[in-house]
């Protein structure tokens, strides 16, 4: 098997299992927090915003497409009675938003690109500038695209602390694991 | 050379960032972190319990090239419940009240004396 296709058929792979695991995420959100829902679409605690700064800074495209594909196949019921249209343009900004972001970061070198010199300080800052272009951007595509009781004014807050708490729970949720698991030193 | 720049595959990619981004998730604060003025006491109350003479918390508060009495008590307090630090009463004598370190001071000082150590072998490399 050549380099080319063994490479391709592993981005595939993590590209679908990006998606599945951010559909399972999404589920297991919803069916822990639906308390906290602000309204459809939005809760206070949104546990896939956390995967999304994951999915994007360890597999780059590969995650954001699989935050595409994953989005895609949640907004069918969630959102499918607003039109097909909606349905796409919201998985492409709920998955490349982070992804064109992280581009930029990169662009203007405030992260390395093998992530060495990333600090935990980037981390958060990444964290909430992922967590407020989110919402900035699925608010806006919303009200572009007259999805139903869409208040953009009001719901990009809920939205943008429901980013910031659900990120903020996987990232300590993993290092309550990591600190459990031992990972090889880069020393 | 060309060994050396050749393109990683997608997985081995992944796993490399992976253990970067452990590293940084490992180091994410969890509001336990000492400030350097806890520090400099942990350090004291420690190094008088390594040398078999816990220092009491009469003795530590009284540490005055450390801080008042009153800021002296506020600092044990914190270091209390943060677990690095607990007293013990000995047996017959329920006044003083001795400090020692808590299993997590240990493992904390055990890892400073690791990294000191990873520290003098990249210096030898």
């Amino acid at each position: 098997m050549t380099q080319l296709v063994k490479g391709t058929l592993q981005t595939i792979f993590l590209t679908v299992l990006s998606a599945a695991l951010y559909v399972c995420l999404f589920d297991l959100n919803t069916w822990i927090f639906s308390s906290f829902q602000h309204k459809e679409g939005i809760s206070w605690v949104f546990l896939p915003a956390g995967f999304r700064v994951i999915l994007v800074i360890l597999l780059g495209m590969s995650g954001a497409l699989g935050l595409v594909l994953g989005s895609w196949f949640i907004a069918r019921d969630t959102l499918g009675g607003s039109g097909e249209m909606l349905v796409l343009l919201n998985g492409l900004v709920s998955g490349l938003t982070p992804w064109v972001v992280y581009k930029y970061l990169r662009m203007r070198r405030w992260v390395s690109e093998k992530l060495q010199t990333l600090t935990t300080r980037q981390l958060l800052n990444i964290t909430l500038i992922f967590s407020a272009t989110s919402a900035i951007a699925h608010q806006l595509l919303w009200l572009l695209m007259d999805h139903p009781h869409a208040n953009p004014w009001v719901d990009v807050w809920p939205m943008f602390f429901g980013n910031v708490t659900g990120s903020l729970l996987m990232l300590y949720s993993l290092k309550f694991m990591l600190d459990r698991v031992p990972v090889p030193s880069q020393n | 050379m060309e060994k050396i720049t050749s393109p990683k595959s997608p997985f081995t990619t992944a796993y490399l960032r992976f253990l970067q981004l452990a590293r940084v998730i490992q180091a994410l604060p969890e509001g336990l972190e000492m400030d350097a003025n806890e520090l400099a006491l942990l350090q004291a109350v420690v190094l008088r319990w390594h040398e078999n003479s816990p220092m009491t918390v009469r003795e530590a508060i009284a540490l005055a090239t450390l801080g008042s009495p009153a800021t002296l008590h506020k600092r044990i307090t914190r270091l209390r419940e943060k677990e690095m630090l607990s007293t013990l009463n000995l047996e017959g004598d329920r006044r003083a009240k001795f400090l020692i370190p808590t299993p997590r001071t240990l493992d904390y000082f055990d890892h400073l004396g690791q990294s000191m150590q990873a520290a003098n072998q990249n210096l030898q490399a």
